[in-house]
């Protein structure tokens, strides 16, 4: 590109900047937010319009709103009947009056309000003006002689741009959804008196907010029933944030489609490991809750107001620990048997010729097809006839056989991938065949076998429907059947079952962890050639 | 490999075969508990009895029996015991809601053959009644609770209504507490879950003078008070008065609705005050009866869970076996045992040597037993009530979604009949 | 030399028996007993009776929810495996681009399959609670809702919440299958296509589908048989409710063996379903792999 071509891409990128800072500026200037304060709401019910009752609550409620127009409010007053004929013939009503006034606040009203919004703008608008501001610092000295390197400190400076443009640009929906936590979600709270701390404070800084001095010391009552609604002011900012973006990128002479498309990316994995570990979230945070706050219907808090952390204890003393330990010995146990008896089987699947071949993969396969809450009756008599029933053992020899097709589909895949040249060099030195298979076959399967171990390891370790009916002593359940005793006729333990759950989960995570980088290349050999 | 395999195979074999000889004289009695609560476990297994457990008492005081006892929860017990019979390893005493099939397939043990006389004459005789088929006692109760409506006081005198004792009181008052508080509190409280539908039932069907059963113990389910009664329900629903999904919201969240203030009454068990202070409710709650249509009487439901025993074919002595039986049911209805059970979960007894001592403990049982004497129960006893209970509750969740109350009842009336 | 052909004829075989044995004993015996309870009379606590024919088969058929159920399993099996490949494809394409953290990203994605069906159900069912769930309490609390919303408000819903718990659990696996394909297709290939002009769509459906067409082909048959026979995520959330219109075929039979008590055609039904199950399972294979081998 010539000097001139980029000179003038500058330019028109710089001039982007500014036209966008300014466009922030306007739209903030608009009406953002209508609040309708309910300024005051009584409901009086078996009130008929035009009763003593009626007329003894309307007194009442005009002398209130001449106090409001004494401050200085410009109040209206309203009243709503809801009239219903009872069963018995009876007309009853209820009589709701209600004192309001709207107000309209834009954006730039909620700098120097001490809000927690007023924080976000301000650190929002810094990034903007930031943004601006690293720009044009990074063209400085650039724009006239153009060279076809940017230096490291210009570079820096415009890449400085995007990314101030990038933070205001995320800060806009949070600016909007601490505005809806603030009049309406918290507000409601202490409307509602369901939470008490710091009311004070906080009726001042809205009442001061909303109708500067006139709501005097104690607004609080001029705040119930605020309602609002917003407008697109707010959100609209978010287009000359996104031009300000587009205008770095092409300050920095980078390809927009190729950054938006990493952009996107990142955005796309942040959201799925978000998603992901939402489940995770809730049982962390409702594991240290307390008994009550489980059950938070006024959805009080996000985290646990105290960490309870003598719940894990509790669940200790209920004996989770010795069912965590028999998971651990009967996914084990199935693992090692089920890997004994279905490595020679796949050796033989992926070494050897024989009639049946195929007969034998698709039984295994159709062995799969039952699920084994059908299979409930088959294996407590077989268990009772073996005398296995009632002991880790027989839950070990359940899963391995449970999980022996997917050991053989899966080994075999990776047996087959691995060149048979080493075993015949090996038979040749003089091995004989098991001995082939263990010095050579088996180092070179370990990822495939290592794979196949964790596969078959978290099957057994989350089996619940067999162990339900076949163990009957308490000490031999695993986790899995543990945790039920949290669930009982008179009430759900919330707290207790995700605690467990989580210590029943970190295992296997830290397992999976260690293995994550086996678990593809096995899998790679077991997929594609099985 | 195979050595390893060998190995692995023979020491199974051993395993097993030492399981199977360690068997000497001693007695060992298969048990099966419901979980009833969070103390359940730890009172029969772990430390909850006073620092030791049923089952090692028990073994301390009877030796020569042993216990292999086994807490397992309601979601789970059914498989449990029926995969169990299914492969001839059935428990020797059970505790559990119903009994009929299991008196009708013939598995079951006469009470009379294993329960000492004096304990037999300690239980209430309404209680016993129940579980009696063509003149035969087949189980006895273990404990029992009574249903009644419970109520938000405070919110009752804000809203400036009584409390409703007839269905056309109810719907005022629901929508009277509707209008009061914008829709932000459910007037009523209703349970059609897969868990206790049945329940649901009971409590319209016998507002209305109607039942499961008519008045010479046939089944009547769709009589005309049942199907006035269930639409009255549904109509409840569709208007908006209860809780927003009653196929899935169950006695739990019902509970736990009523503690946080956002339920104005439900129908619940006697533990109710118990549960809402465990979750740190501050309500103020009391109970009434619960709402009859016009002209009809109300009726309090009650509900009651049964031990028994299984035969066992094949045990060497059944003399000692029964006497085994006895033994246990000696231990856990001895009231120094018996009160605790009780008393741990806040359910009603259903033997007469332990009122004494759980009145003098909490005086508000004396009220409660007042209500159980007055309390209707399921009909347990007949050997259609499970096909009967799934039957009431796919009909109410099938009327939820639209279906005729009339034509879902008569089906199931004509399966049972028919 | 005839012991030494001989030898070599039984080897194989030898070789096999530990398996056969376990699977014969633990997996063939059970199933076995299941086919003859299929045929039997089963008394309502579990008694085995005496052989009666089809009559469970005909009383399973006649079931007056059989046609739902089968709609909804059909349902269930088609949303979830089909959905999971979708995305499960996706992810994995793009935790096979380059970026920084993809180690940590892989690892994340893998916990949903690390948890037990009976939990995740579990902390699901908590999450969509209208009254207190953790859905509501975090939406607000973030300002993004202003009042609570009933996310379980009909059936139909309630049915879509369960396939969403079944896809969540299922995307691991499906992500790791095909992510394995990915890495072993040779970078040169997408280096030669682009400098013939294909775009990103062209390669894909060109390069990456067809590569990676065996692992899924695995991937999507042992999906199908776990997903046909999930059990707790459905019985966990709804037991079925109202009235099995949100049951698949497998809550539905435990529903009617172990809460109704129909025995006799609860067994039947599982017959059924692994009927079908062979059927459909078998002819994805067969056409699969015929093609597979054509290629």
């Amino acid at each position: 590109m010539s000097p001139e071509v980029l000179k003038k891409q500058n330019r028109t990128a710089l001039l982007l900047m500014v036209t966008a800072v300014l466009l922030v500026a306007i739209l903030l200037s608009l009406p953002a937010y209508v609040f309708r304060a309910g300024v005051y709401t009584k409901k009086s019910s078996n009130t008929v319009v035009g009763d003593e009752k009626y007329l003894s609550v309307l007194d009442e409620v005009n002398a209130v709103a001449d106090e409001y127009r004494e401050k200085g409010f410009d109040v209206s007053v309203s009243e709503s009947v809801t009239e219903r004929t009872n069963s018995k013939g009876e007309t009853t009503s209820l009589v709701t009056f209600n004192i309001s006034q709207e107000f309209t606040r834009n954006g730039w009203s909620f700098l120097g309000a001490g809000l927690s919004s007023s924080l976000i703008l301000v650190v929002l608008l810094s990034c903007t003006l930031l943004s601006l501001a690293c720009a044009v610092a990074g063209s400085l000295g650039t724009m006239e002689d153009l060279p076809r390197r940017l230096d490291a400190c210009s570079s820096m400076l415009r890449s400085a741009a995007g990314f101030f443009a990038l933070a205001a640009l995320i800060l806009v929906p949070v600016f909007v959804m601490n505005n809806t936590v603030l009049f309406s979600r918290k507000l409601s709270l202490y409307n509602a008196g369901t939470v008490t701390d710091g009311a004070e404070a906080f009726y001042r800084k809205i009442g001061a907010f909303l109708f500067g001095d006139s709501a005097g010391e104690d607004p609080s009552g001029a705040l119930k029933g605020l309602t609002f609604h917003s407008t697109a002011a707010i959100w609209l900012t978010v287009v000359p944030l996104f031009i300000m973006i587009l205008a770095a990128i092409q300050l920095r002479h980078g390809s927009i489609s190729e950054t938006l498309m990493r952009g996107l990316l990142y955005a796309f994995v942040l959201v799925v490991c978000v998603v992901t570990l939402y489940p995770y979230y809730v049982m962390l945070v409702s594991a240290f809750r307390s008994n009550a706050e489980t059950n938070d219907m006024y959805f009080l808090h996000l985290l646990p107001t105290k960490w309870i952390w003598s719940n894990l204890q509790d669940i200790v003393n209920r004996g989770v620990l010795r069912y965590l330990l028999n998971s651990g010995m009967i996914a084990g146990g199935a693992t090692l048997i089920a890997m004994l008896c279905g490595i020679p089987a796949a050796y033989a699947m992926a070494r050897m010729n024989f009639k049946g071949k195929k007969a034998f993969l698709g039984f295994v396969i159709m062995s799969q097809m039952f699920s084994p809450v059908v299979l409930l009756i088959g294996i407590a008599q077989l268990m009772s006839t073996l005398k296995l029933n009632d002991s880790i053992l027989g839950l070990m020899f359940i899963n391995a056989a449970f999980n022996q097709a997917f050991a053989i589909w899966l080994l075999r895949g990776t047996f087959v991938s691995i060149s048979p040249e080493m075993e015949q060099a090996a038979k040749i030195d003089g091995c004989n065949t098991m001995q082939s298979l263990l010095r050579v076959l088996l180092p070179m399967a370990a990822p495939g076998i290592v794979t196949t171990l964790i596969f078959i390891f978290i099957n057994a370790w989350n089996e619940y429907t067999i162990s339900t009916v076949l163990i009957s002593t308490a000490s031999n359940r695993p986790i899995t059947v543990g945790i039920t005793q949290f669930s009982s006729f008179n009430m759900i333990e919330w707290q207790y079952l995700f605690a467990a759950s989580l210590l029943a989960t970190i295992p296997v995570v830290i397992l999976f962890m260690c293995i994550e980088k086996h678990l593809v290349s096995g899998l790679t050999s077991g997929g594609v050639k099985g | 490999m195979k050595k390893i395999l060998a190995i692995a195979l023979a020491l199974c074999m051993v395993l097993s075969l030492g399981a199977a000889a360690f068997a000497d004289d001693d007695i060992t009695l298969d048990v099966i508990i419901c979980q009833y609560g969070p103390n359940t476990q730890e009172w029969f297994l772990g430390k909850g009895m006073n620092g030791t457990n049923f089952v090692d008492k028990f073994e301390a005081e009877n030796p020569g029996i042993k216990l292999n006892l086994e807490v397992v929860s309601w979601n789970d017990v059914y498989t449990v015991v029926d995969t169990r019979i299914a492969a001839g390893q059935a428990p020797d005493i059970l505790n559990i809601d119903v009994f009929a099939n299991y008196a009708n397939e013939g598995l079951l043990e006469p009470v009379s053959q294993w329960c000492p006389e004096e304990l037999y004459n300690d239980f209430f005789p309404s209680f016993i009644d129940q579980s009696v088929i063509d003149g035969t006692v087949w189980a006895v109760p273990d404990l029992a609770s009574a249903r009644a409506l419970f109520y938000n006081v405070d919110m009752f005198e804000e809203v400036g209504i009584e409390v409703p004792t007839t269905w056309a009181e109810l719907e005022d008052a629901s929508q009277a507490i509707i209008d009061f508080y914008d829709g932000e509190v459910y007037p009523w409280g209703i349970d059609m879950t897969t868990d206790e539908g049945q329940a649901a039932f009971a409590y319209y069907t016998w507002g209305n003078g109607g039942g499961f059963v008519d008045a010479d113990g046939n089944w009547a389910v769709n009589s005309p008070e049942n199907v006035e009664a269930i639409e009255y329900a549904i109509g409840l629903i569709n208007k908006g008065y209860t809780n927003p999904s009653p196929a899935t919201q169950t006695r739990y969240d019902l509970q736990d609705m009523f503690a946080a203030g956002k339920l104005a009454m439900v129908i619940a068990p006697n533990q109710l005050p118990t549960y809402v202070a465990d979750k740190g409710g501050s309500i103020n709650l009391a109970t009434a009866n619960i709402p009859a249509n016009e002209g009809k009487s109300s009726s309090s439901v009650g509900v009651m869970d049964r031990v028994m025993a299984f035969k066992d074919e094949s045990a060497p002595d059944q003399a000692k076996r029964d006497e085994a039986i006895g033994k246990f049911a000696e231990f856990f209805y001895n009231p120094e045992n018996y009160v605790g059970w009780v008393s741990m979960e806040g359910f009603l007894p259903a033997v007469n040597s332990a009122v004494g001592a759980l009145v003098e403990a909490d005086p508000s049982f004396g009220a409660w037993l007042d209500v159980l004497g007055g309390c209707q129960f399921y009909p347990t006893a007949k050997a259609e009530w499970d096909q009967v209970k799934q039957g009431v509750i796919a009909a109410e969740q099938n009327a939820l979604t639209g279906a005729s109350v009339q034509a879902e009842l008569d089906a199931l009336q004509a399966a049972l009949v028919g | 030399m005839n012991t030494l052909n001989s030898k070599r004829r039984w080897m194989p075989y030898l070789w096999l028996l530990p398996s056969i044995v376990l699977m014969a004993i633990f997996v063939v015996f059970p199933i076995a007993i299941v086919f003859k309870l299929s045929f039997s009379e089963i008394s309502k606590s579990g008694i085995v009776g005496g052989f009666i024919g089809f009559k469970n088969f005909k009383d399973a058929i006649g079931l007056p929810a059989f046609k739902t159920v089968m709609v909804n399993t059909f349902w269930w099996v088609l949303s979830v495996v089909g959905l999971s490949t979708v995305i499960g494809f996706a992810l994995a394409m793009v935790l096979n681009q380059k970026f920084h953290g993809r180690k940590i990203a892989r690892a994340i994605v893998v916990f949903p399959w690390a948890t037990s069906l009976v939990i995740q159900a579990s902390v699901w069912n908590y999450i969509i609670k209208f009254e207190y769930g953790n859905l509501n309490n975090v939406l607000l609390n973030l300002g993004i809702i202003k009042q609570a919303i009933n996310w379980r408000s009909s059936y139909t819903i309630e049915f879509i919440w369960e396939c969403w718990v079944g896809i969540f659990v299922t995307i691991p696996f499906v992500t790791f299958c095909v992510l394995s394909g990915l890495q072993s297709i040779d970078a040169s290939l997408y280096e030669a296509a682009t400098v013939d002009g294909a775009g990103f769509w062209d390669k894909t459906w060109k390069i990456t589908v067809p590569l990676v067409k065996p692992s899924l082909t695995v991937s999507t048959v042992l999906n199908i048989i776990y997903v046909f026979n999930s059990f707790p995520i459905i019985y966990t959330m709804t037991k079925g409710a109202p009235a099995n219109k949100t049951d698949t075929l497998i809550t539905y039979l435990y529903m009617l063996n172990f809460y109704d008590r129909k025995k006799g055609p609860a067994t039947a039904l599982s017959v059924i379903g692994f009927v079908i199950l062979c059927i459909c399972a078998g002819i994805y294979m067969v056409t699969v792999m015929r093609k597979e081998e054509e290629e």
